[in-house]
């Protein structure tokens, strides 16, 4: 009886915040994705399918933003394992704590002022720059879909790099021994004993990535040069331009479902694998 | 802006001004780049005297010890916001936005907590018609003497008879070309603009993110009205803006970083930022088109409800004072439509071409119309452009 | 008979950093030997080991496994294989898959149904039979040990290495896997190197112990000869208990010495067998074995073949079943271990603290030893 209460005293603070600032602003979403746009703006009561009927007028932002966040993720998981792994396993561990530190620096400053940083750095005046003086003329960096890559690759590297290193670290280094041991030289030994019990904290450094990059909006539109549009840059556009909350709303519910039905199959592919390797721990 | 004239000014401000410059070239915070991350609520409270300080005989009476003001970036001189904390008590809490859309986003969602506000001329009649603002009580303003002002920059204050809002200051959207690349050209139609951006400038030029101007802008090149909401005029912008869209160098209202660096050669762009652009780097040549383009005139306006109106009222009426207002011209670049202000500016200023175009470049220019602003299709249009 | 070396180490020295973990060390053992490598915490041991699985490549000298130099070659490249201190079983594989590693590591692989038949053999040799499907943490701790104990032997390496492979099972399980692993050991008929602290194990399982000290191996040896012909005071400590007597040599020959201690009494004792002879002055301890020493009532007197006597009190007793051990305070000679077997105590009934005894020893039995 006692112990209840005291769950139910420990859960409130967490009921609230979702409740408050999940759920609720989730109900509005739905119910206004089935209104109409006032005239000057805004929001009419109404119930009708047509914002959603309009969906294929968002598409090509879809489209950009289910090709850009696997791609972003894959990208930043194939640049995050090498560096967790060499932080994890080969650091010295005199220069590990640093190294470490190093990592999370950027996160002190705000995403706005790094990106805006990269701005300088791809520009003209930075890398192309640069690449003259060794003869390479007209680089074009900025603006391109490149810098997007490279400035989501940035801004979301230590994501991906902390649950990766903690899965590492903490991989007792003798079943590597032990492999070597029983006759594994070390790329099998990564690849059959170091990397599936790395799994977990691949499987959630790509979901923070992931549900992340799907509504990413400030990257593209400061280092694409607003010429690379996705579904975030949508949102933002129809909520503080056009104003159109209704239309917004079933873009953003439709953005939400399709997050959820990705991450639901991806998290049952995860646990397959898990089951296959039969290793509970995963996830 | 020249050195020779600091002698003529009413207050001695030049180092103000270079301190203003370098302000603005280090500057992230400028319209499209809040327009985009949504961050129209950069906030700065101007610290200033402390409430309680003797009110001036001006001011007598209680106006509280805050005021909260929506307005644009790098839109004011911080040394009037100090110095009306001295006069009145009152300090001023500035919040900077991005857009029209956004400022009336953020009035439509209601609580906004704003005492006076900036809109452009092209919004009052929907804030009217949302019944979002009030009219104002001009016995409160006796500074605004409406017939110091030029009435083509102050009548889109007044709806159905009654004074919404009060003129700011006004100015053009032409664009900026660096005349370094254009091999001895001249540029001075939009027609040129769009052209040149799909051979020579490929890669180079910037529009504004924001379909006012950028569908406006597209729409002259057919000679079409800068507000033209109809269906087959538009959908002529439309295919001329996908044509173009693979040669820019970026949709984007931040525009001056990237033409002070080299990177983009020509861009959409306002008054004050074309004499900014000029002053630094000559090159820089402010062109309106031909065919025409917008003209706009910005006001001081309150919500309905604003919780400190006696305050709003006394700051408007303290940035309306002609010696005030002038310095207010020397920070941002933009001409004002009060005769009084302008007798107290250096007559390079009044004559530069940049703030006060040809009469017949003038004449071709149009206001942005309400339906402009709140047509969806023109939204639309820029979605499908942008994501092209 | 001789039989060839499996492993020899020759000068080897392996230093990390200014740590000196095995300084200068030679050694051969014998293939099908059960060898052990025993010392305190820090001598030497695992890194002895390490360098046999090619773990830790040697500073200096040479180690060689069937004749055959190995300075520089891989681990997953040797012939040996290792039982890991905390057995190191891969977490993400059932029971058959860990076993089933080695030889999956083959090239070419042998087949499933080969390698499943091995794996069940082997499961069977460790008396697991049926336990495949297991998962490794529904695994009681021996039973986790014999896993890695089948893993490590599937190979049919020509040596393997156990890293303190009992140290986290309780005692009793303990003594039962010291025992299947000597049974093992002579059904699989290769060589064991072991690698404990723990004297008991070493004593009772190993044909040549190894004792290391600070990187250096003091004495190589099987366990009896250790036992009775420990080269010095710190074997003698280490291989079982001994009362020592610090002193002098006042006399010496070839055989043994006299010693005189502190009190001016001189004992005699002998030299262990392969030991250099003490020198005249030299400082030395003299060790005698606590079963060596007699303890009587002074009604009864001294056996008559004793020819050290010394009055005592008794000051402590401790009952261990088989024996009982007396701690008594003898005149001129301090504090003194003694053990009397169960007979004995039978005999004279027992003794109470406070008791006045009689304690002596035949000193052939005793040992002069240097004090090292
Ligand atoms: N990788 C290493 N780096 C630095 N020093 C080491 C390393 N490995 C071992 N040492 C040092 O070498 C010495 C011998 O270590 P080793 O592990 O061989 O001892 P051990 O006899 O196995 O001790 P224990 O019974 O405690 O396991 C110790 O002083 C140890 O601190
Ligand atoms: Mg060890």
């Amino acid at each position: 009886m006692q112990a209840k209460w005291i769950n139910r005293l420990l859960l409130m603070p967490a009921t609230v915040w979702l409740l408050v600032m999940l759920v609720l602003p989730l109900i509005f979403v739905i119910v206004f994705s089935f209104g109409e746009r006032a005239p000057a703006g805004g929001y009419i009561p109404a119930f009708s399918f047509e914002q959603y009927a309009n969906l294929p007028a968002r598409f090509t932002a879809f489209k950009n933003t289910l090709t850009l966040a696997p791609l972003g993720t894959l990208a930043a998981l194939l640049i995050a394992y090498p560096l967790a792994y060499y932080l994890a396993v080969k650091a010295n561990p005199k220069w590990k704590t640093l190294l470490l530190v190093m990592v999370i620096v950027p996160f002190w400053t705000s995403i706005l002022i790094r990106t805006y940083a990269w701005i300088y750095i791809l520009g003209g005046r930075g890398i192309p720059h640069l690449l003259e003086f060794i003869g390479i003329d007209g680089v074009r960096l900025i603006n391109t879909p490149f810098a997007v890559l490279v400035g989501i690759i940035y801004g979301y590297l230590p994501l991906m790099v902390f649950p990766i290193y903690v899965s590492l670290e903490k991989l007792d280094k003798r079943l590597l021994e032990a492999s070597a041991d029983l006759g594994s030289p070390p790329l099998r030994t990564f690849r059959q004993v170091t990397l599936p019990l790395s799994i977990p904290g691949v499987a959630t450094g790509c979901m923070l990535v992931f549900i992340l990059l799907m509504g990413e909006f400030l990257i593209p539109a400061l280092l694409g040069g607003g010429k690379v549009f996705f579904i975030g840059n949508a949102l933002v556009d129809l909520f503080l331009q056009s104003r159109n909350w209704a239309y917004g709303s079933a873009v953003a519910a439709t953005l939400v479902i399709i997050m959820l039905v990705t991450v639901t199959l991806y998290m049952k592919l995860v646990a397959r694998v898990g089951e296959q390797r039969e290793d509970v721990s995963i996830l | 802006m020249s050195k020779d004239y600091k002698d003529n000014m009413p207050i001695s401000r030049q180092k103000f001004i270079e301190e203003l410059r370098r302000y603005e070239k280090g500057s992230v915070s400028r319209r499209h780049f809040l327009g985009v991350t949504g961050l129209g609520f950069a906030t700065a409270v101007m610290a200033g005297a402390v409430p309680g300080l003797r009110p001036s005989k001006a001011y007598a009476g209680n106006l509280g010890d805050k005021v909260v003001l929506a307005t644009w970036p790098n839109y004011h001189d911080e040394a009037n916001f100090e110095a009306f904390t001295k006069a009145t008590g009152v300090n001023v809490q500035v919040n900077v936005f991005g857009s029209n859309e956004e400022m009336l986003a953020k009035l439509q969602a209601g609580g906004s907590g704003w005492d006076v506000f900036v809109p452009t001329n092209y919004t009052i009649t929907t804030y009217v018609g949302e019944n979002l603002i009030e009219p104002l009580d001009l016995k409160q303003i006796p500074n605004y003497e409406a017939s110091a002002f030029d009435p083509r920059f102050a009548e889109p204050g007044t709806v159905n008879g009654k004074v919404y809002a009060v003129p700011k200051d006004w100015g053009t959207t032409g664009y900026v070309v660096n005349t370094k690349h254009t091999k001895g050209k001249k540029l001075t139609t939009w027609k040129e603009f769009w052209d040149i951006t799909k051979t020579d400038f490929s890669g180079r030029t910037m529009v504004h993110d924001y379909q006012l101007t950028t569908i406006g802008n597209a729409l002259k090149y057919f000679g079409y009205s800068f507000n033209s909401v109809d269906p087959k005029e538009l959908a002529d912008a439309e295919k001329l803006l996908l044509e173009v869209k693979p040669h820019l160098f970026a949709i984007n209202s931040d525009y001056q970083p990237s033409l002070r660096s080299g990177d983009a050669w020509m861009s959409m762009c306002w008054t004050g930022d074309g004499k900014q652009l000029n002053s630094d780097m000559p090159e820089m040549e402010y062109v309106i088109g031909k065919e025409g383009g917008e003209i706009w005139s910005d006001f001081y306006a309150m919500p309905k409800g604003a919780p400190h109106s006696a305050a709003g009222y006394a700051l408007i009426n303290f940035l309306l004072d002609p010696a005030v207002n002038a310095k207010e011209v020397l920070a941002h670049g933009y001409p004002v439509g009060d005769s009084r202000t302008n007798a107290l500016l250096p007559k390079e200023l009044l004559e530069d071409p940049i703030l006060y175009p040809a009469k017949e470049l003038l004449d071709t220019l149009e206001f942005g119309a309400a339906a402009t602003l709140t047509d969806p299709n023109r939204a639309e249009l820029l979605a499908r452009f942008k994501s092209a | 008979m001789t039989r060839p070396n499996d492993i020899e180490f020759t000068n080897v020295t392996k230093r990390f950093g200014d740590v000196v973990a095995v300084d200068n060390v030679s050694l051969s053992v014998e293939r099908g030997a059960f060898f052990s490598f025993l010392g305190p915490s820090g001598c030497g041991k695992t890194t002895s080991l390490r360098m046999i699985a090619g773990f830790d490549q040697p500073t200096e000298g040479d180690v060689k496994l069937s004749g055959q130099s190995v300075v520089g070659v891989p681990p997953y490249k040797r012939p040996v294989n290792m039982v890991f201190q905390h057995y190191a079983l891969f977490p993400h594989f059932n029971v058959g898959d860990n076993i089933g590693y080695g030889l999956r590591q083959r090239t070419p692989q042998p087949a499933k149904a080969d390698i499943d038949r091995q794996v069940s053999e082997m499961l069977e040799l460790v008396r697991l039979s049926g336990y495949e499907n297991r998962r490794i943490w529904e695994l009681s701790g021996g039973q986790q040990q014999r896993v890695a104990l089948a893993r490590a032997l599937i190979n049919h390496p020509t040596v393997l290495l156990l890293d303190e492979p009992l140290a986290a099972l309780d005692r009793k399980l303990r003594r039962e896997m010291q025992i299947e692993l000597q049974t093992l050991q002579r059904e699989v008929g290769i060589t064991f190197i072991l690698v404990t602290h723990d004297q008991e194990e070493a004593l009772s399982m190993s044909d040549t112990i190894c004792i290391m000290h600070d990187g250096q191996i003091v004495q190589t040896g099987s366990p009896t000869a250790l036992y009775d012909d420990p080269v010095n005071r710190y074997v003698a400590d280490f291989v079982g208990k001994s009362n020592f007597f610090e002193g002098k040599v006042v006399e010496a020959d070839d055989h043994g010495a006299h010693i005189e201690t502190a009190s001016g009494r001189a004992f005699a004792g002998r030299n262990p067998r392969n030991a250099i002879s003490l020198k005249n002055g030299s400082s030395a301890v003299l060790a005698v074995r606590p079963e060596i020493i007699f303890i009587a009532s002074p009604k009864t007197g001294a056996p008559s073949n004793a020819d050290v006597e010394a009055p005592a009190v008794i000051r402590n007793r401790i009952f261990l079943g088989e024996q009982t051990e007396y701690l008594v305070e003898a005149e001129g000679l301090g504090e003194v271990l003694v053990r009397a077997p169960k007979h004995a105590e039978t005999q004279t009934g027992g003794f109470n603290p406070g008791d006045q005894v009689l304690i002596g020893w035949q000193s052939a039995a005793a040992l002069a030893l240097e004090d090292a």
